[in-house]
C-alpha cells in the first residue's frame, strides 16, 4: 500500500497543514482557471483599455471555440497532429513492445547495459539532438515531412514504451508462460495468446503515453517541419500565431491542446507514476 | 503411458551442483514422489523432466526414447505448477482446452475430453468462471484437469497442495489418489510434505543436496531408513538420536547408550556379534518408546529407561512428552492421554528393541541392509 | 576467443532477436547524433578540416558567455526550488485524510498540461502593459495592495524574463519531484517516527535526524534528474525570455536566426559537456554527504 502510512503531526500543526493544502491547490488550479477564463472571454474583457482585466469575463462566450471549429485550417492542424501522434504510436509500439518483452521476461546478457542506454537516450537534451537529426533529415530528404517528425517522435517515445512495457511484461508470472510451453504452445503462440492479453493494460498505457508525448511535442516538430505551414501540428500552430492572435484565441487553442492530454494522463496516471519511478531507479 | 528413466543426471549453476549424478527409474503408471527439504533439487529435477531446465549431463528417457534435447512443447508430459498457473484471462473451460486447441484437436474430441474430465474433477458448473472467481481447491482441480486432458505420458506435479489449507489438503489427497487409480498415469509428484508423500505415493525418492538418499516404498522408508538423513526427515515428531556402542556379552548383547543399555531383537543381536565395541548412532522413534504401568506387560526385547519429564506438549488425542535421562540427552516420546503427566515427574518408559535403528556415525548409513544382513 | 565470442553472439541473437529493431533504432540515432555533432562543431562553412575554431570563437562571444552564465544561474536556483516545492507537496500528501486521492490528482495537473501551454499562459499573464500580473501589482484588484506605480515590462527585462521562465519550469515540473519524494517518504517505516517520539524527539528533530537522512536517496535522485532538466531547458525561455538566452535557446538562435549550424552544434556539445560535468560533480558530492551522514 503506497499511501497507507503517514507522518504523525501534532494536532496544533493541523491548521498549518490545512493552510498549506489550500495554498498548494490554489497554486495549481489558479493558472488552470485563468487559462479557461481567457478562452471564454469576449474581446472586451481582454482589451480593457487600462481597466483591470476582470477575474470573470464580462460576457462569457464560446466565440473563440466557435471560430476555431468553423476554421478549416484548424481541422487540418488537428488532423496533422493526430496523424503524427497515431503513426508514432504504431511505429514505436511495433518496435518497442518486442524489446520490452525480451527485457521484461529474460535475463539476457547485457540487459543492464541496454537499460542504461535507454535511460541515457531519455536524459539526452532534445534541443541538442534536434540539430544533428534535422541536419541528417535534410541530407536524407526527410526534412519537412511527416515521416521525419514521426521518426523523431518515435525516438523520444521508445524509452517510455520500453520502460512501461517492461513493467507490464515483468508483472506476468513466469509460470504462466512455462505452463503454456508445457501444454505445447510455441513461443509465438505463447506470446500472442498468453502474454499479450495479460500485458494489454500496461501496453495501452504506453500507447496513450506515446500519443500524448507526440501530441504536445514542440521542439522536434518545429525543427523538422521548419515553417512548412501545411504540415503544422497543434503546437506549431499555437506557436506560429502567438504574436498575431488575440489572447482568448490563444487560450482556446491551448485548452484544445491540453484537454486530451489531461484526460488521458489521468487514465494512465498509475503507469505514469511507475514510469517516473522506474526512470528514477538508477 | 510410459516409464521414465533418468541416468546420471547432473545440474550445475556456476560452481554449485544442484543435482549430482542422479539415477531414477519410474515404472509405467507408477506414482512416485520426489520428497526432500527445500533446496534439495527436487523442483529442478522436475523442471528438467518437463524441459524447462536444460540437461547438460546425463540422459532422460521417457518410454525408451531419449528426450534430452526435446523442447517442452514436444514432450508428451503435462505439469501442474505450484501456483497452478491458470491463465487469468481465460475461463475454466478455456483453460482446460487450451492445450487441445494448441494441438488443433477436433471439436468433437475436445467435447469428449471435457465430458470426461469435468465430472472426474467435480468442475461442473464452473466452466464459465474465471480463475479468480473460484476457490483454491477448485483452482487446483482445474490445473489438474488441464493437465489430464492432454493425455500425457508422464504427469508432473510440483507441490500442488502447498497452497491449500489443512482441511482442503486432506480431501485433495484423496482426490488425487482416486484420479491416479482412475487414469493410471505415470505421476511424478514433488513435495516437501512427508504426509502427502507417505499417503499417496507408491514409491518415494527421498532427496537431499541433489542426491537420492533412499528410493523405496513409503512403509519401507519409515521402517528401514537407509541413512541418518532419512531417519531424521521422515516421521513426526522427529526421531531421537543418542550415541552408543555395540556391546556383546554372553547373555547381554545390545547397545550401550547415553540413556542406558538397549536390547535388540534376537535376529539382529546375532548379527552384531562381529561389531563389538563399534560406536553407533542410535535412532529411536518417539512412537517406539512407550509407557506401561506393569512391568509384566513388557516384551522381552523391551528395555526400560528412567527419565525426568521436562515438558508436555498437548497434541490433541495424545501428548508429546519431552524427558531427560539424568544429565544425558533429551528423549521425546508419545503418550496416550489416559495418563496425566506433569513436568518434574520421574518415570520409567520402555524402548521397543525391534524398532531401534543403528547407524554408522561416519558413513551415516544404516548398519543393517534392507534384508537384515550387515 | 573470437570464435567463442561469435558463438555467443549467435546465441544471443537467437534469444534476444525481438530486441534488435529497437536497439538498432536507438543506437542508430545516437550514432547519427554523435557523428553529426562532432563533424558540425569541429568544422566551419569554409573550413572542412577538423578545427576547434567554433569553440574558440564561442568563448570570446559575449552572448555565449551570457547564456552560459544564465543557464548556470537558472540551474543553481531552479533545482533547489523544484526540490523544495516537491518536498512541500509531498509532505502535504504524507497524511491520511479525506479526499487525498483527489488532491494528489490535482497536484499532478501541471505535469499533464503541455509545457508550451503553460508557457503561453504565462506569456498572457505577464503581458505588458496590460496583463493580470501588472494589474494585480498596480492595485487593480482591491483589497490586494498596490506594489507598483507603473506596470513592468516583464518579458523585456533580463531578470524578470528569466524569473518567469523559472516560475513556469518549476510549476510544471514540481509533480515529478513530488512523486519521487513521496515514494521515498512512503518507504520509511512510520514506526521510526513513533519510536523517536517516545524518546522525546521534537517535531523538528524528527524531521532533521530521521526523515532527512532516510530521504537522502530520493533527494539525490531528484537533484540529479532535475539538474539535467534545468540545463537542457528550452521551451520556457524560448516563449518567455526572447532575447535573454539560455544555452538551449542560444542553440536555437544560432541555428534558426543566424543560420549557423556549426556554431549551434558547438553550443550543443558544450551543453552536453556541462551536463556530464555537473552530474558527476553532484554525484560525488551527494556520495560524500551520504557517507558523512551515515558515519555520524
Amino acid at each position: 500500500m503506497l499511501f497507507s502510512k503517514q507522518l504523525p503531526i501534532a494536532y496544533n500543526k493541523r491548521f498549518l497543514w490545512a493552510v498549506g493544502i489550500i495554498l498548494a491547490v490554489l497554486m495549481v488550479l489558479g493558472p488552470v482557471y485563468l487559462l479557461i477564463k481567457y478562452s471564454i472571454s469576449d474581446i472586451g474583457s481582454i482589451n480593457t483599455g487600462g481597466e483591470p482585466i476582470p477575474l470573470w469575463p464580462y460576457n462569457p462566450t464560446l466565440q473563440s471555440y466557435i471560430y476555431l471549429f468553423t476554421d478549416k485550417h484548424f481541422y487540418q492542424v488537428i488532423f496533422s497532429s493526430f496523424i503524427v501522434a497515431f503513426s508514432t504510436v504504431v511505429f514505436s509500439m511495433v518496435i518497442g513492445v518486442p524489446a520490452a518483452y525480451i527485457l521484461g521476461r529474460y535475463h539476457i546478457p547485457g540487459r543492464k547495459l541496454v537499460l542504461l542506454g535507454i535511460i541515457s537516450v531519455r536524459l539526452f537534451p532534445d534541443i541538442v539532438s534536434v540539430i544533428p537529426i534535422t541536419e541528417f533529415f535534410i541530407n536524407t530528404g526527410l526534412h519537412q515531412t511527416f515521416a521525419g517528425v514521426i521518426l523523431a517522435h518515435s525516438l523520444l517515445a521508445l524509452p517510455y514504451v520500453i520502460f512501461i512495457g517492461i513493467g507490464a511484461f515483468e508483472s506476468i508470472p513466469l509460470d504462466l508462460e512455462q505452463q503454456a510451453w508445457v501444454m505445447g504452445a510455441n513461443r509465438y503462440q505463447t506470446f500472442m495468446k498468453i502474454l499479450m492479453p495479460l500485458a494489454v493494460p500496461g501496453l495501452a498505457a504506453a500507447a496513450i503515453y506515446t500519443f500524448l508525448l507526440s501530441w504536445d511535442e514542440f521542439i522536434f516538430a518545429y525543427y523538422i517541419v521548419f515553417g512548412r505551414q501545411e504540415l503544422f501540428t497543434l503546437t506549431l500552430y499555437l506557436n506560429g500565431i502567438k504574436h498575431a492572435a488575440p489572447q482568448n484565441l490563444l487560450a482556446a487553442i491551448s485548452v484544445c491542446l491540453s484537454v486530451p492530454v489531461v484526460i488521458f494522463s489521468f487514465m494512465v496516471q498509475r503507469y505514469m507514476i511507475a514510469g517516473i519511478s522506474t526512470g528514477s531507479v538508477k | 503411458m510410459a516409464d521414465l528413466v533418468l541416468r546420471s543426471i547432473t545440474k550445475k549453476y556456476g560452481n554449485t551442483t544442484v543435482i549430482d549424478k542422479l539415477d531414477l527409474e519410474v515404472k509405467s503408471g507408477e506414482f512416485v514422489t520426489l520428497l526432500g527439504p527445500s533446496g534439495c533439487g527436487k523442483t529442478t529435477l522436475l523442471r528438467m523432466i518437463a524441459g524447462l531446465e536444460t540437461i547438460e549431463n546425463g540422459e532422460l528417457f521417457i518410454g525408451g526414447k531419449n528426450y534430452n534435447n526435446t523442447p517442452p512443447q514436444k514432450r508428451r508430459i503435462a505439469m501442474v505448477f505450484q501456483s497452478y498457473a491458470l491463465f487469468p484471462h481465460m475461463s475454466v473451460m478455456q483453460n482446460i482446452i487450451f492445450g487441445l486447441r494448441i494441438s488443433k484437436a477436433k471439436p468433437d474430441i475436445i467435447k469428449q475430453k471435457l465430458s470426461w474430465v469435468v465430472p472426474l474433477l467435480h468442475l461442473k458448473g464452473l466452466e464459465d468462471r474465471l480463475p479468480r472467481e473460484i476457490s483454491g481447491g477448485q483452482r487446483q482441480r482445474v490445473a489438474l484437469a488441464r493437465a489430464l486432458v492432454l493425455d500425457p505420458d508422464v504427469l508432473l506435479l510440483d507441490e500442488p497442495l502447498s497452497n491449500l489449507d489443512a482441511a482442503l489438503r486432506e480431501t485433495a489427497i484423496e482426490e488425487l489418489k482416486r484420479v491416479h487409480r482412475h487414469v493410471g498415469k505415470t505421476i511424478i509428484y514433488v513435495t516437501h510434505n512427508q504426509v502427502e508423500a507417505m499417503t499417496m505415493s507408491e514409491r518415494i525418492a527421498l532427496l537431499n543436496a541433489g542426491r537420492i538418499e533412499q528410493y523405496d516404498k513409503p512403509k519401507l522408508i519409515y521402517d528401514f531408513p537407509k541413512t541418518v538423513f532419512c531417519a531424521e526427515f521422515i516421521g513426526s515428531p522427529p526421531i531421537n538420536f543418542v550415541n552408543g556402542e555395540i556391546c556383546v556379552e554372553q547373555h547381554y548383547s545390545g547397545v550401550k547408550t547415553e540413556i542406558g543399555f538397549l536390547k535388540l531383537d534376537r535376529e539382529r543381536t546375532e548379527k552384531i556379534h562381529d561389531l563389538a565395541g563399534k560406536k553407533v548412532l542410535v535412532g529411536i522413534r518417539p512412537q517406539s518408546i512407550y509407557f506401561i504401568e506393569h512391568l509384566a506387560q513388557r516384551r522381552h526385547t523391551d528395555t526400560h529407561i528412567a527419565l525426568t519429564v521436562e515438558l508436555v506438549e498437548n497434541l490433541g488425542d495424545r501428548s508429546l512428552v519431552v524427558g531427560r535421562c539424568g544429565d544425558g540427552p533429551i528423549v521425546r516420546f508419545i503418550m496416550t492421554r489416559e495418563e496425566d503427566v506433569l513436568p518434574e515427574r520421574k518415570m520409567t518408559v520402555f524402548v521397543d528393541g525391534r524398532r531401534i535403528h543403528l547407524f554408522d556415525p561416519l558413513t551415516r548409513l544404516n548398519i543393517f541392509r534392507e534384508n537384515g544382513t550387515i | 576467443m573470437i570464435s567463442s565470442f561469435f558463438c555467443n553472439s549467435i546465441e544471443w541473437i537467437k534469444k534476444a532477436w525481438p530486441l534488435i529493431p529497437a536497439a538498432l533504432y536507438l543506437t542508430g540515432f545516437q550514432i547519427i547524433v554523435f557523428v553529426y555533432l562532432c563533424t558540425l562543431s569541429f568544422s566551419d562553412q569554409n573550413i572542412d578540416l577538423p578545427s576547434i575554431h567554433q569553440y574558440t570563437q564561442l568563448f570570446s562571444d559575449n552572448s555565449f558567455r551570457q547564456a552560459l552564465f544564465n543557464t548556470v544561474l537558472f540551474t543553481l536556483i531552479g533545482t533547489p526550488l523544484e526540490l523544495l516545492t516537491g518536498f512541500f507537496l509531498a509532505l502535504l500528501l504524507y497524511q491520511s485524510f479525506f479526499l487525498r486521492g483527489l488532491i494528489r490528482s490535482i497536484f499532478l495537473i501541471p505535469l499533464a498540461i503541455p509545457a508550451l501551454v503553460t508557457a503561453m499562459l504565462l506569456y498572457i499573464l505577464f503581458d505588458y502593459p496590460g496583463g493580470h500580473i501588472n494589474h494585480l501589482l498596480t492595485g487593480g484588484y482591491p483589497p490586494f495592495p498596490a506594489f507598483l506605480s507603473q506596470p513592468v515590462n516583464w518579458r523585456g527585462s533580463a531578470l524578470f524574463a528569466m524569473g518567469i521562465s523559472l516560475l513556469g519550469k518549476v510549476w510544471r515540473d514540481m509533480p515529478i519531484s513530488m512523486l519521487i519524494l513521496l515514494a521515498g517518504l512512503n518507504s520509511i517505516d512510520p514506526e521510526l517516527f513513533d519510536a523517536a517520539k517516545t524518546m522525546g524527539a521534537s517535531f523538528r528533530k524528527r524531521i532533521l535526524n530521521i526523515m532527512l537522512p532516510l530521504m537522502l536517496p530520493s533527494i539525490s535522485t531528484v537533484l540529479l534528474l532535475r539538474t539535467v532538466e534545468m540545463w537542457k531547458e528550452f521551451i520556457f525561455p524560448y516563449i518567455l525570455a526572447g532575447r535573454y538566452r539560455l544555452l538551449g535557446t542560444l542553440i536555437d538562435f544560432y541555428y534558426y536566426s543566424v543560420g549557423n549550424s556549426h556554431k549551434a552544434a558547438a553550443v550543443a556539445m558544450i551543453m552536453v559537456l556541462c551536463i556530464l560535468i555537473s552530474t558527476v560533480m553532484l554525484f560525488k558530492t551527494l556520495e560524500l554527504m551520504q557517507k558523512a551522514i551515515y558515519k555520524r
